[in-house]
Formats: C-alpha cells, sequence, structure tokens
C-alpha cells in the first residue's frame, strides 16, 4: 500500500520535473529578452542579437538568439518527449499517451505515403524537422525570436537535406547522377548544376522569408497602428492622447496568421518537400540492380580466389 | 547591444543548427518513437495473443460441439440397438410363453385323451364283464347248468375279443 503511494508520488514528481523541463527553457528565453533588449528607438528591423562571440577560424562563431533559442527549443521538445512516453502503458490511459501514439502512428503514415517503405527510418527525422521548424516559429508567441527567421539555422537543416539528397542520388548509381547532369542536352549541364544546388537554397530562403516577412509585417502594422491611433487621439490632452486603441486586438488577429499559421505552414512544407526530394532522388530499382552487380562481381571474385586456393592445395 | 543583419551567412551557426536538427532527430527517434512504437508492438502481441486464445477456444468448443454430436447421433444408433433388442426379447419371450402354454394344453390334452382312454377301456372293461357275466348267465340258462366264470372267464375274454375286433375291423 505503502509502495504504491510513494511510487505514485515518485511519477508526480517526475511529471513535474518534466513540465519544468518544458517550460523552463522558454520562460528562460523570456527572461533572457527582457534582461538584454534595449530600450527600443521606433521601429527597426534587424537579425538576432549577438551575446558574444568566440573566434574561430574563417569566421567568427556568434552566439545570438536564435542559437540560443533553438537550443532552448530542443531543450522543450526533449521534454515534451519525455513527458508523453512518461509511464507509457499497453493499455492507454492517458491523454499524453495517445497523442503520443497518434504522432508516431501519423508521421509513420505520412512518410510512408510519401516516402514509400524503403525510408520508414525517416520517421524520427522528418518529425524532428516538423517539430523544431514548428516550435521555433511558434516561439514568436512568447515575444521570443524564433529562430526560423535567421537564414542560418535554417539554411543548417537545408543542408543537411541536400546532403541526404546527393547521398541517395549516389546511392542509386553514381554514374547515372553524373549523367543526369549532361541531361537532356549537354549543353544544360550548368543550368542543372544551378537546379541542384537551388533546391537547399530555395528550400531555405521559403521558410525564412515566410517566417521573416511574418515578424516585418508585424512590425510595420504595429508602428502603423500606432501611428493611427496617435492620429485619432491626439487633440485629447496629455496621456490620454497616447491611448493605443488600435493596437487592441487587431495585432492579435494578424499574429494568428503570420505566427501560428504561417509557421506551422512552413513547418509542414519543409517537412514535405524534405520527403519529396530525398525519395525522388532515390530508385529502389537502380539501387537493387547495382546491389546485383556487386554481388555478382563479389561471388565471382571469390570462386576465382577458391580456384586458386584449391590450385595451390593441388 | 549588437544584432546581426537581416541577412547573414555565418557557416559555424549554420553548423551548429544542423548538428542541432541531427540531435532532435536522435532525441526524437531514442525518446518518442522508440518507446512508442515497442508499447505499439506490445500492444499489438497481446491482440494477437488474445486472437489466438479467442480461436483456440472456438476450436476446442467446435471439437466439444462435434464430440456431442457424435455421440448425439451413436445415441440415437445405441437407442435404436435397445429398442431392437427389446423387442426382440420381448417376441422371443412371447413366443416362449405360447409355446409354453401350447405344450401344457397338448399335455393337459394328452392327459384328458389318456384319462378318457383309461375310462373308456375301464368302461368296456366293464361293458366286457357284463357281457360275460351275461353271456354266463344266458349259457348258464340255455346249458342248465353251472359255469364256473372264474374258469371260463379266460376263454370268454378271448371270444369277446375277437368279436371287439371284427367290430373294430368292421369300423
Amino acid at each position: 500500500m505503502k509502495s504504491v503511494k510513494t511510487q505514485k508520488k515518485v511519477f508526480i514528481t517526475v511529471d513535474v520535473l518534466l513540465i519544468l523541463m518544458m517550460v523552463l527553457p522558454i520562460v528562460a528565453g523570456i527572461v533572457l529578452k527582457v534582461l538584454t533588449t534595449p530600450p527600443s528607438e521606433g521601429v527597426s528591423i534587424s537579425g538576432a542579437m549577438v551575446f558574444f562571440s568566440i573566434p574561430m577560424p574563417f569566421q567568427d562563431l556568434l552566439i545570438t538568439e536564435s542559437q540560443i533559442n533553438s537550443f532552448l527549443v530542443l531543450i522543450s521538445i526533449f521534454g515534451l518527449c519525455l513527458y508523453m512516453t512518461h509511464g507509457i502503458k499497453v493499455k492507454a490511459e492517458t491523454r499524453r499517451q495517445r497523442i503520443a501514439e497518434w504522432i508516431v502512428e501519423k508521421v509513420e503514415g505520412m512518410v510512408n505515403e510519401s516516402m514509400g517503405d524503403y525510408f520508414k527510418g525517416y520517421a524520427p527525422f522528418i518529425a524532428a524537422i516538423m517539430a523544431l521548424s514548428a516550435f521555433s516559429s511558434l516561439l514568436s508567441l512568447f515575444g521570443l525570436y524564433p529562430p526560423t527567421s535567421d537564414l542560418n539555422i535554417v539554411a543548417g537543416w537545408a543542408i543537411l537535406v541536400f546532403v541526404l539528397i546527393t547521398y541517395y542520388k549516389l546511392k542509386s548509381g553514381p554514374l547515372k547522377y553524373l549523367k543526369g547532369f549532361f541531361e537532356p542536352v549537354p549543353f544544360l549541364a550548368p543550368m542543372n548544376l544551378i537546379g541542384e544546388f537551388a533546391t537547399p537554397l530555395s528550400m531555405s530562403f521559403r521558410h525564412y522569408g515566410n517566417v521573416l516577412s511574418g515578424t516585418v509585417i508585424s512590425t510595420l502594422l504595429a508602428s502603423a497602428l500606432q501611428g493611427l491611433s496617435h492620429m485619432i487621439l491626439g487633440w485629447l490632452p496629455g496621456a490620454l492622447s497616447n491611448i493605443p486603441i488600435f493596437q487592441i486586438g487587431i495585432p492579435a488577429v494578424l499574429s494568428i496568421y503570420f505566427d501560428v499559421f504561417s509557421g506551422c505552414l512552413q513547418a509542414y512544407i519543409f517537412a514535405m518537400l524534405t520527403m519529396m526530394y530525398v525519395s525522388g532522388g532515390f530508385s529502389y530499382d537502380d539501387y537493387l540492380l547495382r546491389k546485383q552487380k556487386r554481388q555478382q562481381k563479389r561471388m565471382a571474385k571469390n570462386k576465382k580466389s577458391k580456384t586458386k586456393n584449391n590450385l595451390e592445395v593441388v | 547591444m549588437q544584432t546581426l543583419d537581416v541577412i547573414s551567412v555565418n557557416i559555424w551557426q549554420i553548423l551548429i543548427s544542423l548538428i542541432n536538427l541531427v540531435l532532435l532527430f536522435l532525441i526524437l527517434k531514442k525518446f518518442l518513437f522508440k518507446p512508442v512504437k515497442k508499447m505499439l508492438q506490445k500492444r499489438k502481441d497481446e491482440i494477437d495473443a488474445q486472437y489466438q486464445a479467442a480461436a483456440d477456444a472456438e476450436q476446442t468448443s467446435e471439437e466439444h460441439r462435434k464430440e456431442w454430436e457424435a455421440t448425439l447421433a451413436t445415441a440415437d444408433a445405441k437407442a435404436d440397438i435397445i429398442l431392437q433388442n427389446a423387442t426382440e426379447n420381448a417376441k422371443r419371450h412371447g413366443d416362449r410363453l405360447v409355446m409354453e402354454a401350447q405344450e401344457k394344453a397338448e399335455s393337459i390334452i394328452r392327459v384328458a385323451q389318456n384319462e378318457a382312454e383309461l375310462e373308456r377301456r375301464k368302461a368296456t372293461e366293464g361293458i366286457k364283464r357284463e357281457i360275460v357275466e351275461v353271456s354266463g348267465a344266458l349259457t348258464e340258462k340255455m346249458l342248465e347248468r353251472e359255469i364256473n366264470v372264474q374258469d371260463h372267464h379266460a376263454l370268454i375274454e378271448s371270444f369277446i375279443e375277437k368279436i371287439g375286433e371284427e367290430n373294430d375291423g368292421n369300423n
């Protein structure tokens, strides 16, 4: 009886710790933001704040808001994962377990549907892209700097995706991959090369541009609304002229579009494109053919060495 | 505090964000997908086991049903056999009873016949004796002398017998 009680207590304590692990990074980010933001002077649109820089070869490593925030998101998602799978049972009792199951099944179904059976193991990767992108964009809801509006962050993901695309293209035949550049006509090779590199570039710029433009429009609109309310209430004496009547409510509606909808949509698009490009560059039939050929070669080699050995024995 | 330009490229930042994504991939794989899939597999196994158990139960019940049906069928046959036996027994018994009755009747008849025969014989004997006496008396009268019935009894008797035989033959 007592052991059950203590077990329950331990369970709840772990739960609380995990929830803190989810919430604390965001709180820390907000605190950091409040402490470090200089008093604003009018409308200004700029990149992430640089906290400090570490000297490195080629370029200094700048530790910026986006770096910190993406780490915070990482920790938060880690906590969320642990929380959702904490106390997981065969008989689903808790809502969080059902949510975790739903996520896993949905992502796996999506990956299976658009990438095929061969890429089954990609489900966590796609889930990681979606979660990181969506949560990073959603950070702007807390007034934090969304890391996805920093080109470097999104470019990192796009480069990883590009590496994967190229890897799978090479896997289905390096010669075929090289030949693909000279098709349909050889003089189009430079275009094809540009097209190859345009994939990660377009992916990263699309994502980053969308999130950044949301921020820019929000900022512009906020200042415009401020001006509007000042214009209308300007004749009132004293502090009354500074009542921001238009800044109540309207930015919130826009925020739903630019922060929530756009953020989630971009995450979805990024994940979809990743799946499409990675599975599109890979031809399973060619891969099998290549594998078979290699095996045959190996077998022939083995035979040769065997006959050699036999001869030696004889 | 210093801020970055809106568009700025820093390879180290790119690298760190790349590593972040890989890290999150590993985290999700290890801490979300692995336990959930393990649990789902376990659930699937359990469901499979339950299905198997249900199928087994169905099979055993089916076997039982067949067994019972078979016993029922044989029971009908058995009942038939028992009925047949019983009828046969009854028939045999009845036959025996009838036979016994017949035998008894026959024996009764035989006894009665014997008795009748005896009676008849007695009667004939009596008649004979009377005839002898009568004839004795007649002859006594006719011869006027006494005939010793005792002495001539055998003679007379043979004589009557002869008459009787002649009568029998005529008849």
